[in-house]
């Protein structure tokens, strides 16, 4: 679609001074890989039609013919796998070429995966910019499915195909709610930015302003239609809900102007929070993003790595990455960044590589499934059986007659209390316990580190926070605490 | 004379040493895999190749989360000067997120020079923020955000993590979110949203090992020769020194000291007051030093406060433990009496007294506070009618009196009586 490429090279021209002055600093030195089209992918090149970027051109062409967009997924990757250049990870504008393609941060040139929810969003402000009548859409999704950097994207599209069809474009204001002190504060905004025309003094109330600028037919019949998008829309909830109300009734007044998209992470906001909207007709439609799948993880992933001229990782690796993060939330911020610490695991067994003179894995090494699993391990797993491990003895001695006290069916009990079964539990076994006020400190660190949640006072009651298998399982390896839970 | 001054000047230097943090951690530092020299890995990658990194720090109170940061920033702003700016911020001070938009523009703009204004709104100071974010990533400096107690940050709608994380992933900003807790689950408390825009990076700064410990004593505690202090005092000190850090003795001590707590700050309290402990005199440290350490740290008050009682006050402490294995909740000075009278009436001991005297005995416990009125209602009431509560709990107490110089075994079996329930002999003391 030649909007497609027009749309990315504008999206160039929006920010390029940050590439140029990165390029240009001595931080880092000069390769053709740093320049500043190294966010195109061969594929895009291929596909784009004669009218595109003229930068195209310089792109360096030892991709060679890999992309005939007709093979599958996997042949392709296998053949990109054995016709690129292979990756020196001690050299160090590599590494960061390959942390920036994969940082959060980093816009992808298009948006793979989410093409049917940004086709129906598209459509939807297609229609009502056509009509020239307002309406209100809501977007759920789990956190990291990529429902803001589609918005923006949609919105970009907007604005071209209105150009392009002889339609006035929409003015777009993106609002996100975190910022605002107050949930009424919205309708201030939408006003100050100048959108809607400010014909009287600032003595109403911007809400009432805009109703009364909705309700009444325009005396110019070309005023713009604005597009807002809102941005983690549970914040405006109140008790009343009164706020969310408004927002959205602003699109059913007979002269309103505005196109409404929400975004939250809740599916059921809309109906649990506007059950007036439905009576009167003009409920939202409601978009989910779903979470990625391993299939959309991976293919994304590989659409970020497209633009690097070298192989960085085994396809098992990412395969098992994909896996992993689809089964756990399906965030793609996470995936994102375990690929990211995996390339910096290998980057650090290479620089112990180097500095024992092996010389036979450099040069030669991809990131392996076992880089990735030790990232993989690193990000999900929790710090509880270490720390426990890891903790003096007599703190070790206290859990441990916690758990013992705490097996008995009780839930809390007071600190005396457990004194007594740490005391009962050292003489046990022949050793000497300590006094009441260190054991009270023990308590405290204990506390701090959220493993017991307690009071001040003798009196105040404690429980245990951690389960008690993980305690059974720190401390197994130890025969003294064997037999002590037993 | 000579020696004695030196001793003293090898104390403070000793001293001074102990107190600077800086000082302690580099000893740390030197491994590849210590969290010295991760931390300064990651930082400074965010720093060189402007990727905006966020991360936990997680640990023990005192196990040197703080002091291991500010040596890493320390060592990049005279690696990198003028290319990174440091913000802290504080759970404590700065829960509330109006202060805590507030502080970061102030620190920005005491760092940048710039006029801070008292009456910026929230809505101000958080365009501000995200324009200097604009600002500096544009001139390839970084910003340092450091947050200490970090989950109290985490508290209530935590709009001041989703700002600051959410800014990271712009591509306008170079910037580095650090947090630093005690709560081993800190990221857990984080909403989802929140939770998702953090990088999952966490470095336990775990209990140190005994290789590091011992590595750590060495470093701080032996003199070093281009000093003050004449070359043969000093090596003499450190011959002493290391023979005692290798006694066995000693590792025993030690072993004993850390199975407490084993924290980088428990270890230097203790180094401190064995230190303050060297005999001036001799001028040379010895075992008894660090014996008198651990005996100073190990004091239990309340039994050395059983310790000087009299024989009537452990005879009212023992008729209040009675009265409590009797499950009774609430007591005041007149039911301690009365089974202060039927132990005496029951067994006929010589340790009668006469009321107005036990009512001397039971006020100068409360004024030792081994007992306490326990509630601040009856302040109009005389001593004898308000409740009491007990301060000290029967372990002590009975650990008190099995100490104690001249206990009657009266008083010492009636204790015992309500334990184990076995009638005893009548009249012995």
């Amino acid at each position: 679609m030649p909007s497609l490429a027009v749309s990315r090279s504008v999206e160039e021209s929006l920010t390029p001074q940050k590439r140029r002055l990165r390029s240009n600093s001595t931080a880092a030195p000069e390769t053709p890989i740093s320049a500043p089209t190294k966010r195109k992918s061969p594929r895009r090149c291929l596909e784009s039609s004669p009218s595109s970027h003229p930068t195209v051109s310089t792109r360096n062409d030892s991709i060679g013919p890999v992309s005939n967009s007709s093979k599958s997924l996997a042949e392709e990757l296998s053949e990109d796998f054995s016709k690129k250049l292979n990756w020196n990870p001690s050299d160090a504008s590599q590494v960061s070429a390959v942390k920036e393609a994969l940082h959060v941060s980093t816009s992808p040139p298009t948006i793979v995966c989410r093409e049917e929810e940004q086709r129906r969003v598209f459509d939807f402000c297609k229609a009502c910019v056509e009509k020239e009548q307002s309406g209100s859409l809501y977007v759920c999704g789990c956190p990291g499915t990529g429902k803001s950097l589609s918005m923006e994207k949609v919105s970009n599209q907007l604005i071209k195909w209105a150009r392009d069809g002889g339609f006035e474009p929409p003015e777009v204001l993106s609002i996100n709610c975190t910022a605002l002190t107050s949930s009424s504060q919205i309708f201030g905004k939408i006003v100050d930015n100048g959108y809607v025309k400010v014909k009287t003094s600032g003595t109403i109330a911007p809400l009432q302003h805009l109703q009364n600028v909705y309700s009444q037919k325009q005396q110019s019949s070309s005023s713009k239609m604005l597009l807002i998008i809102v941005d983690e829309l549970d914040y405006l909830i109140t008790k009343d809900r009164a706020v969310l109300h408004d927002l959205f009734m602003l699109t059913t007044l007979p002269f309103s102007r505005c196109i409404l998209i929400g975004i939250a992470n809740a599916i059921d906001l809309a109906d649990r929070f506007l059950p007036k909207l439905q009576s009167l007709n003009c409920k939202p439609l409601v978009v989910t993003y779903r979470a990625y799948s391993k299939d959309q993880i991976l293919r994304i992933l590989q659409e970020r790595l497209m633009v690097l001229p070298h192989v960085v990782f085994h396809p098992q690796a990412l395969e098992l990455c994909a896996r992993k993060v689809a089964a756990a939330s399906g965030d793609m911020r996470k995936a994102l960044s375990v690929c990211r610490s995996a390339v910096e695991v290998l980057e650090a067994e290479v620089r112990d590589s180097t500095n024992n003179m092996d010389s036979d894995t450099q040069g030669n090494s991809v990131v392996k499934i076992d880089h990735m699993a030790a990232a993989l391990s690193k990000a999900f797993r929790t710090p509880v059986i270490d720390t426990i491990q890891s903790l003096p003895q007599h703190q070790q001695i206290i859990l441990c007659s916690a758990v013992k006290f705490f097996r008995g069916g009780k839930k809390d009990t007071i600190v005396g209390e457990l004194n007594k079964s740490y005391v009962e539990t050292c003489k046990s076994r022949m050793i000497p316990p300590v006094g009441i006020s260190e054991f009270l400190s023990m308590c405290r660190v204990l506390n701090d580190q959220a493993r017991q949640s307690r009071g001040d006072d003798k009196l105040k009651r404690v429980t245990l926070t951690v389960d008690e298998a993980d305690i059974n399982f720190a401390l197994q390896g130890v025969r003294f605490f064997r037999n002590c839970l037993q | 004379m000579a020696v004695q001054n030196h001793a003293r000047d090898a104390q403070n230097l000793l001293r001074s040493r102990l107190c600077n943090p800086s000082f302690v951690f580099k000893a740390l530092s030197g491994s590849p895999d210590s969290n010295y020299s991760k931390l300064k890995f990651i930082l400074s990658s965010s720093v060189t190749e402007a990727c905006n990194n966020s991360l936990l720090l997680l640990g023990p109170r005192g196990s040197g989360k703080t002091a291991v940061l500010e040596l890493v920033l320390n060592d990049l702003l005279e690696e990198y000067p003028d290319m990174i700016s440091v913000i802290r911020l504080n759970g404590l001070l700065h829960n509330d997120d109006n202060c805590a938009f507030k502080e970061i523009s102030r620190q920005l703009c005491v760092e940048h020079h710039l006029l801070f204004s008292k009456m910026a709104s929230f809505d101000d100071n958080s365009q501000f923020l995200i324009a200097m974010l604009r600002e500096c990533g544009l001139a390839h400096k970084t910003i340092v955000f450091v947050l200490e107690e970090f989950d109290l940050f985490a508290q209530g709608k935590q709009r001041l993590l989703y700002s600051l994380l959410d800014a990271m992933q712009s591509i306008t900003s170079q910037a580095a979110v650090i947090g630093i807790s005690c709560r081993l689950d800190a990221d857990q408390l984080l909403e989802k949203r929140v939770r998702s825009r953090f990088s999952h990076r966490k470095l336990l700064f775990l209990p140190p090992s005994t290789e590091i410990i011992e590595r750590l004593l060495q470093h701080i505690l032996l003199l070093p020769m281009d000093s003050t202090l004449p070359n043969d005092y000093a090596t003499q000190f450190n011959t002493k020194l290391e023979s005692v850090l290798a006694d066995e003795r000693f590792k025993e001590i030690l072993k004993n000291y850390l199975s407490s707590s084993s924290t980088i700050n428990h270890l230097l309290r203790f180094l401190f007051v064995a230190v303050s402990s060297i005999d001036v005199k001799s001028g040379y440290p010895s075992l008894d030093n660090f014996k008198t350490a651990l005996s100073s740290f190990r004091r239990q008050p309340k039994q050395e406060c059983i310790k000087d009682c009299s024989i009537l006050e452990l005879y009212i402490l023992a008729c209040i433990r009675r009265l409590e294995s009797k499950e009774q909740k609430s007591y005041n000075f007149n039911s301690v009496m009365k089974e202060y009278k039927s132990i005496h009436d029951q067994f006929q001991t010589s340790d009668d007294y006469a009321r107005n005297v036990c009512l001397r005995a039971f006020e100068r416990l409360l004024q030792r506070d081994l007992i306490c009125f326990s509630d601040n209602r009856g302040q109009g009431q005389s001593v004898e009618f308000r409740p009491v509560k007990c301060l000290i709990s029967h372990f002590e107490l009975q650990e008190g009196i099995k100490a104690y110089r001249s206990c009657p075994v009266s008083c010492f079996l009636h204790y015992g009586f309500c334990y184990s329930g076995i009638s005893l002999l009548a009249g012995v003391s």
